[in-house]
């Protein structure tokens, strides 16, 4: 929990301070003449993304004239060269080729960079037409047999561009310590300007471009194209690969399978909306849709990616398969408010029946020993205590956990599809599957938690199936925000009263954004938790606030003294770092 | 050390009277050692059996039975916990199948699956005896261990296990035995007071290079105690208690100069799970009710699995055991029922764990042939009672210290690690374990 208002510098002890660190993010792109590139053919940067033992995906977005703006469907075909090296230098260039792009995917450049070696760092860039991008730099996962020592990614969910400068994101960049950032959705908003943004007032810190409601394969595209236009997301980018999964706002709000709370029939078919948001998805992230860097191939996005013995990463998607929301309760009853019984009815799911499949081989003993799940919404039941009732309608808008009836359920969560958790936690528990880790966004608030078979037992029983670790949002408001009191105040009853009324629950902060950053040993995985100032200034700074750790075979959580510190432990196996 | 004469008492521990040798039965000779509590002690040892030398290496396997790899954190087991921080760990250990006693001590000791040791489980039907029974027999294990590998090296070896059916299967193999006694009523185990004492005079006595130890207290109680909410306070006082009687065998090590030239390995054979009283399975009456079934069903129930032996004609055989699967899944509490044969290759249970294996879910337990025939709550044998602690202590070199691996370690990597630790070979056909140092 923070209390302070002023976050002050980072640690320095969490950062390289040796000559090393010069060989990081923040000079590599400052190696190309500033942090971002405000014109010129690679103004967009490079990112790179799903690491492999021997391939990664290389990204970027060549403007190839100034009219060639993104969304704008003009400008040339073209193309471009890419090159990879062991050395920033490029004097050891072990892959490289041309790829061309144009208009019809807007100009973006995916790459599937093959024949890679395990567990190295690479430097890539592209040309186009004797002009150099940013240099990137990336981390290739290590063999699959490895028996790795550590793994260490950055955190990150729900950065609203309109609410906030991404201070997050800088700060993340300046870490040389990680080997990937891990973004568990909400990477961009469709809100148009006004509707969604600061505090209180909605004010708008930068307003969305174009200056509507993204609706349009047009709209969804120009809006990747501003984001990546952010330099703190541009920086970070061009240090770690990414590993990203979406949750709602990439399409629009509250989606599920066929609809979406912020989606009306004057704005077309969703399924056509929806189609356009994954292609301009595919084309601007560095990801692998359906397996591969092509585009146009399909949009699965659940995946796995593994990280030697010690952890296997399965990304979901809880969008797309996902049936349509319920009420979270009955309120017109004789009896008074009761749960609806359609938020345990098997025939519903958040998963869709192939993912769960697939969900639950990853959980599978004989996979690597950290089962870890890319979550973008809560799996932990929360269960309401005695919040105050003039704090149910904020703590709502940020979570929905608190309906106006006192019914505790976010219908959009986990808890609002109850027999699809079920049917995880009892594959756990009859498999004699450990070491379940969810790492979680989507709510704009830090949460630490054990799984609980059995709520209501679990006081006593203590039985739990997992831990789940709950990322805050990079800008997107909180309860502070929306009450607009002072941090520690009205967040704090809240947080206390859930935390009362839900034992396996060991952490709650409510009141701050930033980033995290996970730590994996055999021993042990451990969150750190780091917040930023005010979002509305672009130099906030950044101070470590919570940790809490899951030492291996125990399935719950214990808080930790401090953030991990130093660089990245490197198993003498393989190699330098 | 000499088979004979007077132990000479070492700090707290163990012997506290003089030693007797009570006389030979058939190739081996008696030895009548007074324990710490005052309960005599009865080491039998082969005729021959060679005197270790002093110094040398020296392995200690200690099996903490039934012991679930979250205990040793949850603050009732604090020298357990120290001796796991100070050695080499492997969290993501499990038993194998069948996930019960017998089998994984076997493959302990033998480095091999049951499809090459010939013992699948506790309790199996044997078809040539046409009964069902527990597999405590020396000749029920046919593959070679790692005790016997010892033995034909000059070396000496000791048994101390605190349950009659392991003192049973492993018989005479040791150069030095200890008969487990006193034994608790319905268990049929000693406490681990007990075996604890022996193990000490054991090594106090004998000194042999390799001693296996199975303390069977954690497992016992969780299996014996059926009064509900006393089950969790017996269960953590058993913790305390084990954790104590490590703590022992530690000191002893360490007061004797042995630690820095041992590799203690700890592990458990099987984790635990508890069902509640309504949560049974029975499957014979769901077999003796099928017309194609009924009469030609044997089952040798294992607490968390089942195994079913088709015991009619042949030709009838494989649409019998698609009946089997299919009632037994369609049963509430069952979590699978695997075609023996058909999934030999990753099961490894030979053909002495009949065709069909059944696992249960977690919370569930069999009771064959009938309800009343399984009362006891605490369980294993299914997946959900996998998970082990399994580390390597002792001050040896090779013990890699206050490490930690993500390699999934299993009860069969025992025997290659002690023979990697004496240079032993691997048998024919090889290890089915890999060595963890």
């Amino acid at each position: 929990m923070t209390t302070s208002t002023q976050p002050t510098s980072l640690d320095r002890r969490t950062v390289l301070k040796s000559s090393a660190a010069t060989a990081g993010a923040a000079t590599l792109v400052a190696g190309s003449g500033r942090a971002t590139a405000s014109r010129g053919p690679f103004r967009h940067g490079v990112a790179s993304g799903d690491p492999l033992p021997h391939a990664v995906v290389l990204w970027t977005r060549v403007t190839p004239t100034d009219a060639a703006t993104p969304g704008s469907g003009v400008g040339p075909r073209t193309s471009v060269t890419w090159q990879v090296a062991t050395d920033r230098a490029f004097r050891n260039v072990v892959r490289s080729g041309r790829a061309a792009t144009g208009p019809a995917r807007d100009h973006t450049v995916k790459i599937d960079a093959t024949g890679l070696r395990p567990a190295r760092w690479y430097y890539f860039r592209f040309r186009h037409r004797g002009q150099s991008s940013p240099v990137g730099r990336t981390r290739t996962a290590p063999a699959r047999d490895a028996d790795v020592a550590n793994l260490r990614l950055g955190v990150v969910s729900c950065a609203n561009l309109q609410a906030g400068w991404f201070s997050a994101y800088r700060h993340l960049a300046d870490r040389d310590d990680l080997h990937a950032v891990l973004h568990l959705g909400d990477y961009l908003y469709e809100y148009a300007p006004g509707e969604y943004g600061y505090g209180r007032e909605n004010a708008d810190i930068r307003p969305h471009r174009p200056a509507r409601e993204m609706v349009s394969l047009a709209d969804y595209r120009q809006r990747h194209g501003q984001y990546k236009r952010d330099p703190d997301l541009q920086r970070l980018h061009a240090a770690y690969p990414f590993i990203v999964t979406w949750d709602d706002h990439e399409v629009t709000n509250d989606q599920w399978r066929d609809g979406a709370e912020n989606h009306q029939a004057d704005e077309g078919g969703y399924r056509v909306r929806r189609a356009r948001a994954h292609r301009a998805y595919d084309e601007w992230m560095p990801v692998r849709m359906n397996g591969t860097a092509d585009l146009r191939d399909g949009t699965r996005l659940f995946r796995r990616l593994s990280f030697g013995t010690l952890a296997e990463l399965s990304m979901l998607d809880l969008r797309t398969h996902r049936d349509q929301q319920v009420a979270s309760s009955v309120p017109e009853s004789p009896v008074g408010p009761y749960a609806d019984p359609e938020l345990s009815d098997p025939d519903r799911t958040i998963t869709g029946r192939r993912q769960m499949d697939w969900l639950k081989d990853s959980l599978a003993r004989d996979r690597a020993q950290w089962k870890l799940v890319g979550n973008p919404v809560m799996i932990a039941p929360v269960t309401f205590g005695s919040v105050p009732r003039d704090l149910i309608g904020p703590v709502n808008d940020v979570t929905g956990l608190l309906p106006d009836d006192g019914l505790a359920y976010n219908a959009d969560q986990w808890d609002g599809y109850t027999d699809d958790r079920r049917e995880v936690f009892a594959h756990i528990r009859d498999r004699g599957v450990t070491d379940t880790v969810f790492l979680t966004g989507d709510i704009h608030s830090g949460w630490a938690c054990d799984l609980p078979y059995d709520v209501g037992a679990y006081p006593a029983a203590r039985e739990s199936a997992g831990v789940e670790f709950v990322c805050t949002s990079v800008t997107s408001n909180n309860l502070k925000d929306i009450t607009g009191t002072p941090p520690g105040t009205s967040s704090r009853a809240v947080e206390t009263a859930i935390m009362a009324g839900n034992r396996h629950v060991r952490y709650l902060d409510f009141d701050n954004h930033g980033y995290s950053v996970l730590d994996i040993t055999p021993a042990r995985v451990q969150m750190d938790w780091y917040v930023i100032g005010d979002r509305a200034d672009r130099r906030a700074g950044v101070r470590w606030s919570a940790s809490y750790a899951c030492d291996s075979g125990t399935q719950r959580v214990r808080p930790v003294g401090g953030p991990v510190t130093g660089p990245v432990e490197v198993p003498a196996r393989e190699g330098g770092a | 050390m000499a088979s004979t004469g007077s132990p000479s008492a070492t700090g707290s521990t163990s012997v506290t009277g003089p030693a007797s040798v009570t006389g030979g039965v058939g190739r081996r000779s008696l030895l009548k050692v007074a324990g710490a509590g005052g309960a005599g002690l009865l080491f039998s040892s082969a005729l021959g059996a060679p005197a270790a030398a002093a110094g040398g290496r020296r392995c200690y396997v200690l099996v903490l039975d039934g012991l679930r790899p979250g205990e040793i954190s949850g603050g009732l087991m604090p020298n357990v916990r120290a001796l796991r921080d100070g050695g080499r760990s492997f969290p993501r250990a499990s038993s194998l199948p069948v996930a019960e006693t017998i089998p994984n001590h076997v493959m302990m000791m033998t480095g091999v699956r049951p499809d090459r040791s010939g013992v699948p489980a506790n309790t199996i039907y044997d078809r040539r005896l046409g009964e069902v029974r527990e597999l405590d027999r020396p000749s029920d294990l046919r593959a070679d261990t790692v005790i016997e590998q010892l033995n034909r090296t000059g070396r000496a070896t000791g048994t101390v296990l605190s349950k009659e059916y392991l003192h049973g299967i492993f018989g005479e193999r040791a150069s030095h035995r200890w008969e487990p006694q006193p034994l608790v009523p319905v268990s049929g185990h000693a406490p681990d007071q007990f075996t604890m004492d022996a193990a000490i005079s054991m090594v106090e006595e004998f000194d042999p290079h390799l001693v296996f130890v199975n303390l069977g207290d954690v497992d016992r109680v969780g299996h014996s105690d059926v009064s509900g909410t006393t089950l969790a306070l017996a269960r953590r006082a058993a913790l305390v208690s084990t954790d104590q009687q490590v703590k022992r065998f530690v000191d002893l090590l360490k007061d004797t100069g042995r630690w820095e030239r041992s590799l203690v390995v700890v592990l458990a054979d099987h984790s635990m799970d508890w069902s509640t009283p309504g949560d049974l399975i029975s499957l014979q009456p769901v077999m003796d009710a099928d017309p194609l079934l009924a009469g030609k069903v044997r089952i040798a129930q294992n607490g968390g699995a089942d195994l079913l032996y088709w015991v009619g004609g042949a030709k009838r055989r494989e649409a019998a055991v698609a009946r089997m699967r299919a009632l037994a899944e369609r049963h509430p509490g069952v979590l699978v029922a695997h075609d023996r044969a058909a999934q030999r290759s990753s099961l490894r249970l030979g053909r002495r764990a009949g065709d069909v294996v059944v696992w249960c879910r977690a919370g569930w337990r069999f009771s064959d042939p009938d309800a009343t025939a399984n009362p006891i709550p605490g369980n294993h044998g299914h997946p959900a009672s996998y998970p082990i602690p399994f580390f390597l202590a002792g001050g040896h070199r090779l013990v890699r210290a206050g490490t930690t691996s993500s390699a999934h370690a299993h009860t069969v990597d025992v025997a290659p690690t002690v023979a990697r630790f004496f240079g032993l070979d691997a048998p024919p056909g090889g290890w089915d374990g890999r060595r963890r140092i």
